[in-house]
């Protein structure tokens, strides 16, 4: 049964808001200026994504 | 006269002052320094994004206080395991140092999760991982601004 304040979210749901809330705070601490900051916290999304899914394919083998 | 002309005759520029002083810091003044960095470092694991914000950094300040307080509503809201002190394996040992990163958030996200973790659904595994992310986030953004109090970082 759900606990009235719990939320859920799936796996996808989940990576992309990890993904995201990682890069906003890598860019802002490493970087200095928009511009160099949102094109850090672009690439470095983009980045946790494709790298997340390719792991994920690669253990799909193993799942069967 | 000859031809070439070393370069040193042909200009009257000033030269340029090294990037690092020639004269050594007073040793006073370092270990002021140090302590008020490892203040600053405390402030910052402590509440995150307070060092930012004593170093007058606000964007960087909010950014930090922001993303380890979504992290900590996220990962108690999905009913994850907030790891105790007295740990059975080195995993949860592991999984304390990381959850006691966030300083005082620790204790939120205890607050927060009234019914406590429910890792028997994936949902409260992914929980468990953001609530060590926002420990290590915070860990990372305090051991930026010791970094910045000290004058290494930008």
């Amino acid at each position: 049964m759900m606990h009235p304040h719990e939320f859920r979210l799936s796996h996808f749901q989940a990576m992309m808001t990890f993904a995201l809330v990682i890069s906003i705070a890598f860019g802002f601490l490493s970087r200095r200026g928009a511009y160099k900051r949102a094109r850090y916290i672009l690439w470095s999304f983009i980045l946790f994504l494709l790298i997340g899914v390719g792991i994920g394919w690669a253990m799909y083998p193993f799942s069967h | 006269m000859p031809d070439e002309v070393p370069i040193a005759e042909t200009t009257n520029a000033v030269p340029v002052a090294p990037a690092v002083s020639v004269y050594p810091e007073p040793a006073q003044d370092r270990h002021r320094r140090d302590a008020l960095a490892l203040t600053i470092a405390a402030a910052a694991w402590f509440l995150p994004g307070l060092g930012h914000a004593l170093l007058k950094m606000w964007g960087r300040a909010l950014v930090c206080f922001s993303t380890v307080a979504l992290l900590v509503i996220l990962g108690a809201g999905m009913r994850g395991n907030i790891f105790s002190r007295n740990g059975e394996d080195a995993f949860a040992k592991l999984g304390y140092v990381a959850d006691l990163g966030a300083g005082s958030f620790y204790f939120v996200a205890k607050a927060l999760e009234p019914a406590g973790p429910d890792v028997s659904h994936a949902n409260g595994d992914y929980g468990t991982r953001l609530l060590a992310t926002a420990g290590v986030l915070n860990m990372l953004a305090a051991l930026h601004a010791y970094e910045v109090a000290r004058a290494r970082k930008a």
